[in-house]
């Protein structure tokens, strides 16, 4: 396990950080050198958010998610890196950082922490996300009842 | 968090006025539980969160709403707290200056109205994110660039409209805006620019208005709410390359500024050139607490242990050089023979070309990303920080000076030492990072005691702060004090002339309306 946050850790440590020795050839950008850390994910399109009103019921959670939290909840990014490691620590494997590969979810949970924050992620507002998008959000990843 | 009125306003009232904005925004976008209120404070405080407290929010979805919104605030005397998506973390994200302000949501405007790839420029609304206009670009295959900036979660026009800066060739961010839109707090729409004549065809184009120019007006202002905006943006290079040098020790930073800026001014560089110390790497390797597990400041020897065991430099320059890959070239040899005049060792050479891959991670390839965030992470527990931002001249001279004056004020107050510099041209500015724990209130007031030392000493050397938190709007204004703060006095005779009610963002930047004069003496961290 301790092997595995090592390599989480490394893997966040890739942002903007280059090999020690230039290579007699130059890499390319997002390409590792042999042993270094993995390359880092390219950048994760989001689902454009989806027409009709914001208001109402039945919003696509997938959609709404992806476009909404996004910023940090996709591949590669801030909230996910974080949760990684965090993950790891509690004995969970990496892939856990992303919160669509989450089991242990309730619907509940996720919009407690939506609304009221947690660690570095701040409170979400309903302009962010309306209360019938919240609740597409937290079926979509709420997948334990 | 409770209800707190705006001065001289009963529930009762606010409550009458909230009704009648209902009536133009629909009830589901005038929010005002407690709930709402906590959603709308500054998650960052130092301190209690309640310090900054919003009565409500508003969010109108166009032009016409947001007229009508200032219209009824006038009426009922309810002072407006615009924001363009509220994300401006470390400065009070989308707190209101003065308690009991209504925050103007303009975060569902988020449309990108015109993008134009041959003259390289948008025409964005202000709820549009670095992420949404980076992904328009790429869905309209569009070759064109963005600047971004640390925390690319917010807006494209807040981040502008507040000074942000980014590190690319368009990376001092207010000055791409080109032609506003903007409702006056008398509710009448006003455009700046050609956009003074109806329908003129170069309103994002020519960067001056007929008669004084009123685009910068709107910056950090008061004075009216920006609808939409023209941003200018970089033409898609066909190469870069990235030059990167390990600079070994702190006094460096001197040699490295005097190489730097030459360079700069001579049109051999044109991105801002960002210059990070140790700690910008560290903390991405884990917690404070991994390096240094006692309260107190990180002691020198340590760092310089740290230093050989990661094998990093004090400092890390990097430069990036964008177009044409023969161009490049030869400014890459005009700046390593400089460079090589003080360091010998070779920098490491990175080429991008168009096509391949792009470090999501890298604000100089102008692809938006919100990790610089993590930088919260580094104290643990419910880790902030709050930037100490100075500007200075881009000599060695001014540059060490103010090196070894933050330094010591933070070193007197116990406090870890990160200090970057970002040459932007002629000045650098220079952001001293400080990391705490919103739950440690000793840290949080150690911290406060700090921000303030910083502020008095660095304007006694002669310094200001280019932006602030909103604890510190006023104690920043004061020290722009030429002429018994000449500047503060007439913002505050427009403000007074065209806002007489003072609903307009009370207090922004320390600029107070007659109206709410009083309220300048709350709020202060």
């Amino acid at each position: 396990m301790k092997r595995a946050v090592v390599f989480a850790v490394i893997a966040l440590a890739a942002c903007n950080r280059q090999p020690a020795e230039a290579p007699k050839e130059a890499p390319r950008q997002a390409e590792s050198p042999k042993g270094g850390p993995p390359p880092i994910p390219p950048y994760q399109m989001r689902e454009e958010q989806p027409g009709g009103d914001r208001l109402a019921s039945g919003r696509d959670g997938k959609a709404v998610f992806e476009h909404q939290c996004g910023a940090c909840h996709m591949a590669g990014g801030m909230g996910t890196n974080l949760l990684t490691v965090q993950r790891i620590k509690a004995g969970e494997t990496p892939d856990k950082g992303m919160l669509t590969n989450r089991t242990d979810l309730t619907p509940e949970y996720v919009k407690q922490v939506v609304r009221v924050g947690k660690n570095a992620m701040p409170p979400q507002t309903k302009v962010d996300l309306t209360d019938a998008e919240l609740e597409s959000v937290a079926a979509y990843l709420g997948k334990a009842k | 968090m409770k209800l707190i009125t705006p001065p001289r306003i009963s529930p009762q009232a606010f409550e009458t006025a909230l009704s009648a904005l209902s009536g133009v925004v629909g009830k589901d976008w005038v929010m005002s539980t407690d709930a709402d209120r906590d959603a709308y404070a500054d998650a960052y405080a130092p301190g209690s969160q309640e310090q900054w407290p919003a009565g409500a929010a508003v969010a109108p979805a166009n032009v016409e709403e947001v007229q009508a919104v200032v219209r009824l605030a006038n009426e009922h005397k309810t002072p407006l707290w615009p924001v363009a998506r509220g994300k401006n973390l470390g400065y009070g994200t989308a707190a209101p200056r003065m308690a009991g302000s209504i925050v103007l949501d303009l975060g569902r405007m988020n449309k990108v109205l015109e993008l134009d790839p041959k003259l390289a420029y948008c025409v964005v609304e202000p709820g549009v994110s670095f992420f949404d206009l980076y992904e328009h670009i790429q869905r309209e295959k569009s070759p064109l660039w963005m600047s971004v900036p640390g925390n690319a979660w917010g807006s494209v026009l807040g981040n502008a409209l507040d000074h942000g800066m980014g590190y690319t060739p368009y990376g001092q961010h207010a000055k791409n805006l080109c032609g506003i839109e903007a409702v006056l707090p008398s509710g009448e729409l006003v455009r700046t620019g050609m956009g003074a004549m109806d329908g003129n065809h170069s309103w994002h184009l020519f960067p001056l208005s007929y008669g004084p120019d009123w685009t910068q007006m709107f910056t950090q202002s008061n004075l009216g709410v920006v609808t939409k905006a023209g941003v200018w943006l970089q033409p898609a290079p066909e190469t870069n390359l990235l030059l990167t040098w390990d600079i070994p020790n702190e006094e460096d930073i001197g040699w490295v500024i005097d190489t730097v800026t030459p360079l700069k001014l001579a049109g051999v560089i044109d991105q801002n050139v960002f210059i990070p110390s140790w700690l910008g790497k560290i903390v991405l390797k884990g917690q404070r607490k991994d390096f240094w597990d006692k309260d107190s400041a990180m002691p020198e020897w340590r760092v310089q242990e740290l230093l050989k065991e990661h094998k990093l430099g004090y400092w890390q320059v990097q430069i990036r050089l964008y177009g044409d890959e023969g161009v490049n070239k030869a400014k890459a040899e005009v700046i390593k023979a400089a460079f090589k005049r003080k360091l010998d060792a070779a920098p490491q050479e990175v080429w991008w070309r168009t096509g391949d891959p792009v470090n999501q991670y890298d604000p100089t390839m102008g692809v938006p990303s919100a990790v610089a965030l993590q930088m919260g992470d580094w104290v643990g527990g419910r880790g902030a920080h709050m930037g100490f931002s100075p500007v200075v001249p881009a000599t060695s001279e001014h540059v060490l000076g103010q090196l070894k004056r933050s330094r010591q004020v933070i070193a007197d107050h116990d406090v870890d030492f990160y200090a970057s510099f970002t040459i932007g041209g002629r000045f650098a500015t220079n952001i001293n990072m400080l990391m705490f724990d919103r739950d440690k209130p000793a840290q949080i007031d150690n911290m406060k005691k700090l921000f303030n030392a910083l502020i008095d000493t660095t304007a006694k050397a002669g310094y200001g702060e280019y932006r602030t938190h909103i604890g510190w709007m006023d104690a920043v204004n004061d020290t722009y004090n030429f002429n018994n703060q000449a500047q503060r006095r007439l913002n505050e005779t427009l403000k007074n002339a065209i806002d007489p009610n003072g609903i307009l963002a009370p207090g922004k930047q320390g600029v107070w309306p007659s109206a709410y004069r009083d309220s300048a003496r709350e709020g202060r961290a």
